[in-house]
Formats: structure tokens, sequence, C-alpha cells
């Protein structure tokens, strides 16, 4: 038994000569673009005076990392908190909606639309403003979260259910004909490969959830961007600030991807070698 | 052959049934006495499928009656579940649990339905495989046999709850020509051993041999029934005559 074909592989032939010299050029080019739109950026910075070392000399304090890394913590907090809650709604919701009940699954259908059509900012704002209002105090972290989670679990139930869909329907029928009950069949048949196949747009998801706790700030709780933002104000130092921030956001979501394929791999590996175990 | 016509164990009463307009079952009655095997044969689209597929519910009818051993068939939950149990299916497409070993797609249905202790159900499970010649898979997942093995786990995975009927639908349509027989031999030999069967085939070399009963159906209905050697042999209808003269001439 062959091992399994990398998506790479699946989607494109193997190039001829002709097309390695066209991906030659390519790359020259693009390599080419990349370093001059660098030097523009460095350029314009200079221009601008950015490079000047009052924007840049305070990354050398430790007390900078530190109250970095303090906003950093805050942030994975939020977005795990709200990566684990989303999860778990966005999984109750799918099976309320695949439900048998009619009235649990379009009650489950209609919420998840709303979390899902509602924009985070405009669910911050009620936890925020409205909330308070009638007498509900919670820590700003909680004014964050939920708002984050809610939002991410409407989207979360379609992916959910998407990877139920993607199931064959031919297994259902035939654990039904087995006489498995509904509860069963999602339990043992469905969920099992449906979790497998969603993990990448899972993950992908998460990313979402990490961009949408930026807007803590709203809350003042001391996420990455709340903690920049002060040190923006405390050094004047906008655009240096802005463009560290902006690595280590996308350090995070590169981490997480790079998870997300780790796992898709390990997954598919799983089969592999099982195959491997029992040779035909 | 000779059939006792004690109580029918399946027995459909003016079943009709739609697809939006499209009116796939028309006024279908057809009794199954116990230990008859009736094939169904008939044009595609005519509702072959759609058929067996009601007798366990797969499909839902508007109206008329099915009963299963005397008794209407459950409209849902737990009754439905358990009159499905007692009714083996067998699909064209074979619908193994595909992230379950072949042991596994065996003993899912006694352990999480009948509740049978797994190491009991695991021996009884291997002694079915063994019987249909698949024993040596039994720790493979389905991807990994030829259609024909993997059809022919489908069919031990029914026997495994022990049914009382067997639906089958098409069971080597979906199959290389090379393994039709494996397949055919394992079903033959379930007649023989006295399984009450409904199954939609083509295979007519299956069907004189096996069959008590060749139901023929077009447009919905079912337009004439025989024996197997007096349906191929003299057909009645015009349907049933250009229907066997077209499939003859493969
Ligand atoms: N779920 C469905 N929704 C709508 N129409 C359907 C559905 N299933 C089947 N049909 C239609 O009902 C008719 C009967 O279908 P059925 O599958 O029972 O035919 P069949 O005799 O089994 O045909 P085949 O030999 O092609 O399997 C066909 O016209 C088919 O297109
Ligand atoms: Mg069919």
């Amino acid at each position: 038994m062959s091992a399994t074909v990398s998506m790479r592989d699946a989607l494109y032939e193997a190039p001829g000569p002709k097309t390695r010299k066209r991906v030659l050029v390519g790359t020259a080019i693009s390599l080419v673009l990349l370093a001059l739109g660098i030097a523009f950026v460095i350029r314009q910075f200079y221009i601008n005076d950015q490079l000047n070392p009052k924007y840049w000399s305070f990354f050398g304090r430790w007390t900078t990392w530190r109250f970095l890394l303090k906003g950093l913590w805050g942030t994975i907090k939020v977005a795990a908190t709200a990566g684990v809650i989303a999860m778990a709604l966005g999984l109750l919701l799918m099976l309320g909606r695949i439900s048998p009940n009619k009235l649990l699954s379009s009650a489950c259908h209609v919420i998840t639309e709303i979390f899902r059509s509602l924009p985070s900012l405009l669910l911050i704002y009620f936890f925020f403003l409205v909330i308070p209002k009638y007498g509900i105090r919670m820590p700003s972290f909680w004014m964050i979260t939920i708002p984050v989670s809610l939002a991410a679990s409407g989207v979360l139930a379609e992916v959910f259910r998407a990877g139920v869909n993607a199931v064959p329907k031919g297994q259902v029928e035939a654990a039904m004909s087995l006489g498995m009950t509904h509860g069963k069949i999602t339990r043992k048949i469905v969920l099992p490969q449906a979790l497998k196949i969603v993990i990448p747009s899972l993950v992908s998801q998460l990313v979402v959830v990490v961009k949408d706790t930026t807007v803590a700030y709203v809350v003042s709780y001391p996420d990455l961007m709340q903690n920049a933002r002060v040190l923006i104000s405390n050094y004047d130092a906008l655009v240096s600030m802005y463009f560290v921030v902006a690595i280590i956001y996308i350090a995070i979501n590169y981490a997480t991807n790079q998870f997300s394929v780790y796992l898709a791999h390990r997954m598919g590996t799983q089969v592999v070698s099982r195959m491997d175990e029992n040779p035909v | 052959m000779s059939i006792q016509t004690s109580m029918p164990i399946i027995s459909m009463r003016h079943v009709d049934k739609h697809f939006g307009q499209l009116h796939v079952l028309r006024d279908i009655n057809l009794d199954v006495a116990k230990g008859e095997v009736v094939v169904l044969i008939g044009p595609s689209g005519s509702g072959k499928s759609t058929l067996c597929r009601t007798i366990n519910r797969l499909e839902t009818i508007d109206s008329g009656e099915i009963l299963f051993e005397g008794k209407p068939l459950p409209q849902e939950g737990k009754e439905l579940a358990a009159m499905r149990a007692e009714i083996g299916m067998v699909f064209q497409s074979f619908n193994l649990f595909a992230h379950k070993t072949i042991l596994d797609n065996v003993t899912m249905g006694p352990v999480e339905v009948l509740h049978r202790p797994r190491k009991e159900a695991e021996a009884e499970a291997m002694e079915l495989l063994d019987r249909v010649g698949v024993a040596a898979q039994a720790h493979k997942v389905p991807a990994q046999l030829s259609g024909g093995q993997q059809q022919r786990v489908a069919i031990a995975r029914s026997l495994a709850m022990h049914p009382k009927a067997m639906l089958f639908d098409e069971p080597t349509s979906a199959l290389d020509p090379e393994m039709i027989n494996e397949v055919l031999d394992v079903m033959v030999e379930l007649a023989g051993m006295g399984m009450t069967m409904v199954v939609v085939t083509h295979e007519m070399n299956f069907a004189r041999r096996v069959s008590n009963r060749v139901v023929f159906m077009a447009d919905g209905q079912i337009v004439e029934q025989n024996t197997p050697d007096e349906f191929f042999d003299h057909p009645k209808s015009e349907r049933a005559k250009d229907f066997l003269d077209s499939i003859k001439g493969h």
C-alpha cells in the first residue's frame, strides 16, 4: 500500500522542463519585487524620520518587552478561553441543529445565524454598554471573551455542520438499518469522522478568534493591542510599535496555522501507519 | 417451489409515495412469505430502490401500510430502531463505516444495539467473516479491501444482527465483473439456509437459480410477477418483454 499522496501532489502534476524554467523566472521576479518593496518601506521610514532612534530605542528595554509580553499573555488567555467556549458552544449548536427535534433544531439554527451574522464588535458593545445598565457587572476579561466566543461559536457550528455533511450519507443509513438510534449514530459514526475532516478549518477559525481579541481595548482589557496602545502614547512611537505588534500577531497566527498543518498531517499519517501494520 | 401460505413476514398494502410531483410508488401490494426470495427487477427509475427502502422505513410512505410480521412499521424513535434491527440491509455502495476496522464494522450492531459483550460479539463476528471469506482482513479498514470483499463484509455486518429478513439493493452493481460471483455465492448460500430476502438485481442467473418469485416494476407500479422461469421465458406484458430484450442485449 503506497503512502497517501499529499494535497500538493494530488493537485499539480510533476513539473516538466518548461514549467521548471517558468517557475525559476517567476521566483526571480518575485524576489526582486520583494527586495524593492522592503527598500521602499525603509526609504519611507527614513523620509518620515521613522528610523530615528527615539522611536526604536525603547525596544531595547526589558520593561517594554515585559509589558508587551503581559499583553500577549492577555491575548492568549482571551483567545484560548474564547476558542474553547466557542468550540463547545458551536458543537452544541450544531448537534441541536441536526437533532430530529424540530423545535430544538430551528432554535439552534436561528441562534447560529444570529451569532454568525452579528459583527463581534457589536456583541462587545452589547456586553460593555448594555448589560452593565441592567446591573450585571463582569470583569473586562469576560466582557471581551464572551462576545468573541459567541461570534465564533456561530461560525464553528457551521464548520462542524459542514464536517457532518461530509460524512457519506450511506454510512448513516447503514447504521440506521442496524437499528442504531440518532444519538448513537451521531456519537459512533458521524462525529468521529466529521471532527477529523474539520480540524484544518477549525484551526483557521481560531486564527479569526485571535484577531477578534484585538478589539479588547474597547473594554480596556490589557491584551497585546491595548498594551501596545499604552506604549504608543508613552513613547509617541506609533509606526514602530504597530510594526512590531503586527509581526507578533503574524507570528502567533503562523504558529496556529502550522499547528493545523501538523495536526492534519498527523491524522493523515495515522491512517497510513495503520495500513502499514497490515499490508494487503 | 412451494412457499408456506401462513402470515407473510413483509406485507405492503396499497402503498403510494411521491417525491414532490413524481409518483414513485403507485398502489404497491406485495407480500413476502417467510423464507421466500423475491427478486425486484425493472428499468432504471422504476422505483425498485424506493420500494426496498420503504420496507425498513429509510423512505417514508404517503399512504397505504407496510406490515412486518403482521405489525405496522413504527414511525419513529426506539420502536422504529428496534424494528430496523430485525431487517438486514445491503446497499449498492457497501456503506461500511470508514473509520472502523472490518471487525468493528461487524460488531457495531451487536455491541451498540443488542448490547452483547464485546468479546462474544467479536468471536461471532470472526465466524461470520470466515463464512464470507474475509476473516484475514478483520483488522484492516474498509478502504483497504476490494469492492467484493467490502460487500461481503457488509453482508456479514447485517448477519451479525440475526435479521429475520434481508433487503439487498443492487448489491453487485458497483462491483467489477470478476467480483460479482463472490458476492452472489454468499447470497445463494443465505437463500439456501432459508433467509427471507428481497433483492433488487439485474443478475438473471441469480434470479433463476435462487429466487422464488420475480417482481417486475415499471413507472412505480408492479406490472407483473411470476416464477423466474415463467417470467424470463414467457413474460406477459409488453413492458417486461421490452425490458428483457434490452438487458439481454448486453
Ligand atoms: N430522494 C429522492 N428525491 C427525489 N426523487 C428521488 C429520490 N430518490 C429517488 N428519486 C426518483 O424516484 C424515481 C425512482 O427512483 P428509484 O431509485 O427507486 O429507482 P430504481 O428503480 O431503483 O432505479 P435504478 O435502477 O436506477 O436504481 C427516480 O425517478 C428517481 O430519480
Ligand atoms: Mg435503485
